[in-house]
This record gives structure tokens, C-alpha cells and sequence, in this order.
């Protein structure tokens, strides 16, 4: 009898760990030039992209990208070091096109840190078309940078609704003296 | 027969007389601070001083419009020496006017190559509906309120959204008989 049980619990973890997919750990990211931090799961890569917008013009961005358990992980940056002053419409304008032509679900403020520090964003959820997933987006402007976090939930993943993006989004931070110790130090590409 | 035209003739007078009259919109241009914006009734120019956490203390000029109990409102507050946060303070003034309120809208703001936010709350005690619009635009944030008071008491009157969606920041797209803003007072 002992041994019928412990058979099937033996049975039940293999069955288990074989169906799951495998969660990589989070893990801190910083990258002190571009003063900001954020967590991510998976392995973090880093490239350069294009964005352009009508007001924005054609502009070179740093792509930093993780994918886990169905899940694209991507924070992108863009320098409008020329034109702070315009940050509040080229902040606008990257949010109209990121749900342009979209389901939206949601749109709301979106602060990090609180009081003098405090920098206003806002948070966007979208259906993409032809089932193709769900992102989430927080978009920021600090510093003379357009700092965007975008979490897409593959249909592969299934659960479109997984609580990993808000995660993701949340962690950014923009006083560095607030990320935790040990943060894997992002590096910065050279743009054109 | 002329018994009943008589009483139609009377009827259609008490009605305009109960009808409350309405100001006749007028346009009005700043040519200094690069906008123009439509309202009805009498203009009164005003000081003020907008406070927020990161924007700190400012001054602010206001232009009040009151007419049939619906408060039209343009806030020019001059952040030239914060433009660089352009986009967090925009953000701050947003959120400061629906903050406790319950929002009935929330929705990109889209004119003349500026994007900004409107907004619609419902102010509490039942003190009225607000729509307002935001932008940041030359060291300034720029907002149009439009508040349907408890005594006009429609509040999904399409008047409001007339003044919001009435801002350009192309002053030649201002009719001819625009009428340039004072100064506001020292």
C-alpha cells in the first residue's frame, strides 16, 4: 500500500515538472547611463530599432528583449535630448500609435515613485488584431528619453490574462537607489 | 379655427419666453501665447496659482466665460521654467483634476500636431459634470474646462465639448473676427 502511494505521488511530480513549462527566474536590470531599472524573467538581449512618428521623425531606439513561457518581455528607449520641451506630445503620440487600430481594454495613469520625483506615464492594454496576443504598454518621458515597457502574451501562452506583464511593467524605477542589489548591469549600445 | 392659432402663437411665445437666452459664441485669439478658442457670454480675466507635487507653485492666468449656468474655463499656466518635464507635468494636471472624481472619460487629446488628454468626471456632492482638455505647448500648460452646473442640469449638453474641441494652436486657423485676449491683470 505504502508503496502504491509513493509510487503515484513519484508519478504525479514527474507528470507535473513534464507538463509545466520551465519559469526562468526574475531577474534586476540597470542600466546607469539611461537611469532607469526594471526586473524581466528569461534572457535579456540587446539591440538597436527603428520608430518613427509623424511628429517624432525617423528615430534610432535601444531594444532591450526577453522571451519566457510565451511571454516577449521589451523595453524600449528612445533620446529626444534636442526637444524636452515637445515631451509631453511625443510622449502622446507614441501612445495613440501603440493603440491605434487596437482593442483597448484599458488606459489609465501610470506613476513611478511618488511626491517631487513622482513621473507621470500611462498604462495601456491592448487586443492585437488577428488573435495574435495581448500587450501590455507603460510609457514614460524622463530625462530627455521616451521610455516605453511593453509585455505581449503569445496565444501560445494561452492565459492572456497572466499576471506576469503587470509585473513587468511595474518594476521600473527611475531612482536608482531603489533597485535591489546585485542588478545585472545593462549595457548601452552607440545609435548613429 | 382662429382660436386655435391664436393659442399655438401664445404657446410658442411662453416658450421663448421660459427658454433661457443664449450668448452668442464669439471667437478669441492669443496671439503671445499661440492659441485660439471659441466661448459664449462675457469674458472676465483672472489670476491664479496652480500647485501640484512636481510642478510646484505656479502662476496661472484664467479666462471665465459663465452662460445658461454652464462655467467655461481656459487655464494658461507658464511652466518655462520646468519645460523639460513637459510630459510628467501635463500628466500631474491630468491626474490632479479627475483624482477622487469619477471619471466618465479618459481619451487622447488630438489638435494641431499636439496630443494632450480629455477628460469628462462627475464633480462630487453633485456639484456638476466637468469636461476638460489638456496640453503642454511653448513652456505652458494649456487647459479647457467646461463644468454643466446643477441648475442648467443637462449634463450631456454638447456645449461643452464645443468649447473643448474649439482650441487650435494654428492662430491662422482663428476666424478673421477673433477677438485678441487682454493681459491679464498685473
Amino acid at each position: 500500500m505504502r508503496r502504491s502511494i509513493s509510487a503515484a505521488l513519484a508519478g504525479a511530480a514527474v507528470v507535473m515538472m513534464t507538463a509545466m513549462p520551465a519559469q526562468a527566474a526574475w531577474k534586476s536590470y540597470i542600466n546607469r547611463q539611461l537611469g532607469f531599472s526594471f526586473m524581466a524573467p528569461g534572457e535579456v538581449t540587446t539591440d538597436v530599432g527603428n520608430f518613427r512618428g509623424a511628429i517624432a521623425g525617423p528615430r534610432q531606439s535601444i531594444v532591450y528583449r526577453s522571451v519566457e513561457d510565451n511571454i516577449e518581455y521589451k523595453v524600449t528607449v528612445m533620446s529626444f535630448l534636442q526637444s524636452q520641451a515637445e515631451g509631453a506630445t511625443l510622449l502622446g503620440e507614441r501612445q495613440y500609435m501603440f493603440q491605434d487600430r487596437k482593442t483597448v481594454l484599458a488606459d489609465s495613469f501610470a506613476r513611478v515613485g511618488t511626491g517631487k520625483d513622482a513621473v507621470y506615464g500611462r498604462k495601456i492594454v491592448v487586443d492585437l488584431p488577428d488573435n495574435k496576443g495581448r500587450t501590455t504598454g507603460a510609457f514614460y518621458f524622463t530625462k530627455g528619453r521616451l521610455i516605453s515597457l511593453e509585455a505581449t502574451v503569445l496565444p501560445a501562452k494561452g492565459n492572456l490574462a497572466s499576471s506576469d506583464p503587470d509585473r513587468f511593467i511595474g518594476s521600473i524605477a527611475f531612482v536608482l537607489s531603489h533597485t535591489e542589489p546585485g542588478a545585472v548591469e545593462l549595457e548601452t549600445p552607440k545609435l548613429e | 379655427m382662429r382660436l386655435t392659432a391664436l393659442a399655438i402663437l401664445l404657446g410658442a411665445g411662453l416658450m421663448a419666453i421660459a427658454t433661457p437666452a443664449q450668448a452668442a459664441w464669439r471667437s478669441y485669439i492669443s496671439h503671445p501665447l499661440g492659441f485660439s478658442f471659441a466661448a459664449p457670454g462675457e469674458l472676465k480675466v483672472e489670476k491664479g496659482t496652480y500647485r501640484g507635487p512636481v510642478a510646484g507653485a505656479h502662476d496661472s492666468v484664467v479666462y471665465r466665460f459663465v452662460d445658461d449656468d454652464i462655467e467655461y474655463k481656459v487655464v494658461v499656466i507658464d511652466m518655462g521654467d520646468k519645460a523639460n518635464d513637459a510630459a510628467t507635468l501635463l500628466g500631474e494636471a491630468g491626474y490632479i483634476f479627475q483624482d477622487g472624481k469619477k471619471v466618465l472619460m479618459d481619451t487622447f487629446g488630438r489638435v494641431d500636431r499636439q496630443f494632450g488628454r480629455k477628460l469628462t468626471i462627475d464633480l462630487p456632492n453633485n456639484a456638476g459634470r466637468a469636461t476638460a482638455a489638456f496640453y503642454f505647448i511653448n513652456g505652458r500648460i494649456i487647459s479647457l474646462q467646461a463644468t454643466v452646473l446643477p441648475a442648467n442640469g443637462d449634463y450631456d449638453s454638447p456645449e461643452t465639448a464645443r468649447f473643448v474641441d474649439s482650441i487650435a494652436f494654428f492662430t491662422v486657423r482663428a476666424p478673421d473676427d477673433a477677438i485678441e485676449l487682454p493681459a491679464p491683470p498685473k
